[in-house]
């Protein structure tokens, strides 16, 4: 039970970690077309945001599940 | 040990380890936050000084009241009965504000030595800002409801929208959560924690894992930090730059520099030293203008309130604003830079469509209901300047009418009737040089042109004559008093019959004038002194309710009619006149009088204004008929007005709906003349 108790914590302190970060970049996605960065580099803009988040999601979940407290 | 003292005990060593980083990476993220704001600001203030100059200055003190009775006590959206969006955006407005001041409290508590031993203050601030919190949250539902489940036409979503949504949820949930963790491993009383936290406590139930102290540390710490980083960070660059939330800047910002100028007067054009005759490309709008783009909150009164968008026409005033911002911002793609782009859309044509620019009716429907001031008409208007004095396009019947302006001083082609006929017969006094009046009856074209609308000169004459007031009128010397060639955009055509009729009533030494139509009232009130012209105007309604007041005009009863009262919107929205009217009926006996559905600030163009009374309109889309079945769900048998230009739409409309029979559609003067005389 604990265990289970742990996993659903972990999951939602993971979705909220992946919307924070989706949010924050996209933010900078959307300030970086307001800097001059014209709208034909928009795939790759997202492309290396893609990679970023994903990069910050695993180390999110890295870091969790090695702190998180065993209950 | 006091319960407050108890109440920080097991908390002390958190708030050192927790605090203390949040307000040193507030402090770091201070000048970056200053900066982003800065830059967002700087990207809408470098796009609006491309515009021309317009002098906004001036009584500072009454633009700062509007601006925090509009923006702060939403007194605007209160008055328009919107239930609601007006809970919606007060929980929204209210809880952020709450929240923030809480949030600012509890945030330099450390530094400023009220959290040991904690003080009330601290703990007040704890418990309003959850209330806040709560608010927000479910302001924030609320809009979220309304904009992604019931979708009411009038709104539109992008996705910056939705990601603010996001965005602000997450702050408030992770800093409630924060607040959960830090109650979670705590030794203090839950009582305590309820009473002040209330959210949070509730919160640290959903998280039975954290009991070991020296586990959470890390963990509290991190979220804390993640919390504040983007609440302080690139919110700030978001909210002023890209959402809808940066109308919390803009819109009082639009709302301190709206037009103090009296609401019925366009901006006029100084021949003499302008290069520019009306607006072609977005930089020839002013500064106002182009904030007025910015600062549009999308809510999309405007469109509902417009009567060519109700009656199906491709105007959506709404979209007139955004179309144009999305323009200004194609133009200048990075705005910092200001530099346009080389090949741009013809703005007049391809942005906003010619149909678009002369479907607008000039009603001000759109401007009285906007919430933040925004001034739909005069950028039609000056569309519409571009067109007729440049580029010489205008709806067929349009340019007939001005023709007819022109070459006989009316509008009314077609008509054999002279400036004399409607008076035939009638002892009237005409202004002659050398021989003093107390005040000049202005016919206006109408009254003195179309066969309906002499009747209503007619029972003027007899209410002025039966109350023994020394008037006269210019008869053949009467032109038009130029609303129509202004409403149309042919500026250079109204200064000169302007000035021709300004110069005509200074010969004959006018100082009152009293008008049956609001258009001409409008004018001649509100316009001419743009030209030197500086008389007193009276309207009818007014003049009316002012004789029955002295008891210089004693009315009867009409037999028992149903009467609703239609505001003109040159009279009511242009002009502020609601009461006279209603005076007027109430005091004819006999008369059982009903409001519209819409009326007063929110009454429905008949369809005759901005030039539209001699255009053609596609029969599906007439407004005047729109109207003419709002009075008949009514259940009315007579409708009363007092402009010639709604007598003669409702008529229209009334036969185009088979009513005669049922409903008739009278003057005010008419129905005061019938009941001068009669018994009580």
């Amino acid at each position: 039970m604990e265990m289970m108790i742990r996993v659903i914590a972990i999951i939602i302190e993971v979705v909220i970690l992946m919307a924070i970060t989706f949010a924050v970049l996209n933010g900078v996605r959307l300030t970086a077309f307001d800097l001059g960065i014209g709208q034909k580099y928009s795939k790759v803009l997202a492309l290396a945001f893609l990679t970023i988040g994903i990069i910050v999601v695993v180390f999110f979940i890295a870091h969790l599940t090695t702190f998180y407290p065993p209950g | 040990m006091s319960v407050r003292e108890l109440f920080w005990v097991g908390q002390e060593t958190y708030i050192m380890q927790i605090f203390l980083p949040v307000i040193i990476g507030v402090l770091v993220f201070v000048p970056l936050l200053v900066i982003c704001f800065a830059f967002g600001f700087g990207r809408h203030y470098w796009l609006w000084k491309l515009g021309q100059a317009d002098d906004r200055s001036g009584r500072w003190w009454q633009r700062l009241v509007t601006t925090l009775s509009v923006a702060v006590a939403n007194i605007r959206i209160i008055r328009e009965k919107e239930l609601y969006p007006g809970i919606m955006h007060a929980l929204i407005f209210g809880g952020a504000l709450i929240l923030i001041l809480g949030k600012i409290v509890r945030l330099f508590s450390y530094l400023t030595g009220i959290t040991t031993p904690p003080q009330s203050v601290y703990l007040y601030a704890s418990l309003v800002s959850e209330i806040g919190a709560v608010l927000l949250i479910v302001g924030g539902g609320m809009a979220i409801y309304r904009r992604y489940i019931v979708k009411p036409p009038r709104l539109d979503n992008k996705p910056e929208d939705s990601l603010i949504y996001v965005w602000v949820g997450l702050i408030l949930l992770t800093g409630l959560m924060v607040k959960g963790y830090r109650i979670a491993i705590s030794e203090v009383s839950p009582t305590d924690w309820a009473l002040w936290s209330p959210v949070g406590y509730l919160l640290s139930h959903i998280f039975p894992t954290f009991i070991t102290e020296a586990r959470n540390e890390i963990l509290v710490w991190h979220r804390a930090i993640i919390h504040t980083i983007p609440a302080f960070v690139l919110l700030g660059y978001i909210w002023v730059n890209r959402s809808r939330l940066q109308h919390i800047l803009l819109s009082p910002l639009n709302i301190f520099f709206r037009s103090l100028r009296a609401k019925g007067a366009l901006n006029p054009v100084d021949f003499e030293t302008t290069e520019l005759f009306g607006v072609s490309k977005i930089e020839d709008f002013t500064w106002k203008q182009l904030m007025d783009l910015d600062a549009c909150t999308r809510c999309g009164r405007c469109q509902d309130a417009c009567p060519a968008y109700f009656s199906g026409k491709a105007l959506s005033p709404k979209q007139v604003i955004l179309n144009l911002k999305d323009h200004l911002y194609e133009v200048y793609p990075v705005p910092l830079l200001r530099k346009h782009i080389e090949s741009r859309k013809d703005m007049i044509s391809e942005v906003i469509t010619e149909e678009v620019i002369w479907d607008c009716t000039t009603c001000r429907a759109c401007q009285q209901t906007c919430p933040v001031y925004i001034e739909h008409v005069d950028k039609i208007i000056d569309m519409r300047r571009n067109l007729a004095m440049e580029r010489a396009q205008f709806p067929e019947t349009a340019q007939g009418a001005l023709k007819s302006l022109t070459d006989r001083g009316h509008p009314w082609r077609g008509t054999t009737a002279t400036r004399t006929t409607w008076f035939d017969g009638l002892d009237l006094q005409v202004a002659t040089e050398g021989k003093a009046i107390d005040m000049l009856y202005w016919v206006g074209c109408t009254a003195a042109l179309d066969e309906r609308n002499m009747k209503v000169s007619g029972a003027m004459v007899n209410i002025l004559q039966a109350a023994g007031v020394n008037f006269g009128i210019l008869g053949a010397e009467e032109s038009c008093c130029g609303d129509p060639a202004r409403r149309m955009g042919d500026e250079y055509l109204f200064n000169t019959i302007a000035e021709s009729n300004i110069e005509i009533l200074k010969r004959y030494n006018v100082r009152k004038i009293l008008t049956t139509c609001p258009h001409c009232f409008n004018t001649l009130k509100n316009e001419y002194p743009q030209l030197g012209g500086n008389f007193e105007v009276i309207h009818h309604t007014e003049f009316i309710a002012e004789l029955i007041r002295d008891g210089k005009l004693k009315l009867g009863a009409l037999k028992g009619n149903r009467v609703a009262y239609h505001d003109s919107c040159y009279l009511g929205r242009y002009n502020d006149i609601y009461e006279a009217p209603r005076n007027i009926l109430e005091a004819i006996g006999g008369i059982e009088r009903v409001e519209l559905g819409r009326c007063g600030t929110r009454s429905f163009c008949c369809g005759g204004g901005g030039g539209h009374m001699w255009m053609e309109e596609e029969p599906t889309q007439r407004v005047n008929e729109r109207r003419v079945e709002e009075i008949i769900e009514a259940k009315v048998a007579l409708a009363a007005t007092a402009c010639p230009y709604c007598l003669i739409m409702f008529e229209d409309g009334v036969k185009a709906k088979g009513a005669e029979e049922t409903l008739h559609i009278r003057d005010i003067s008419e129905l005061v003349a019938e009941a001068l005389g009669k018994k009580g």
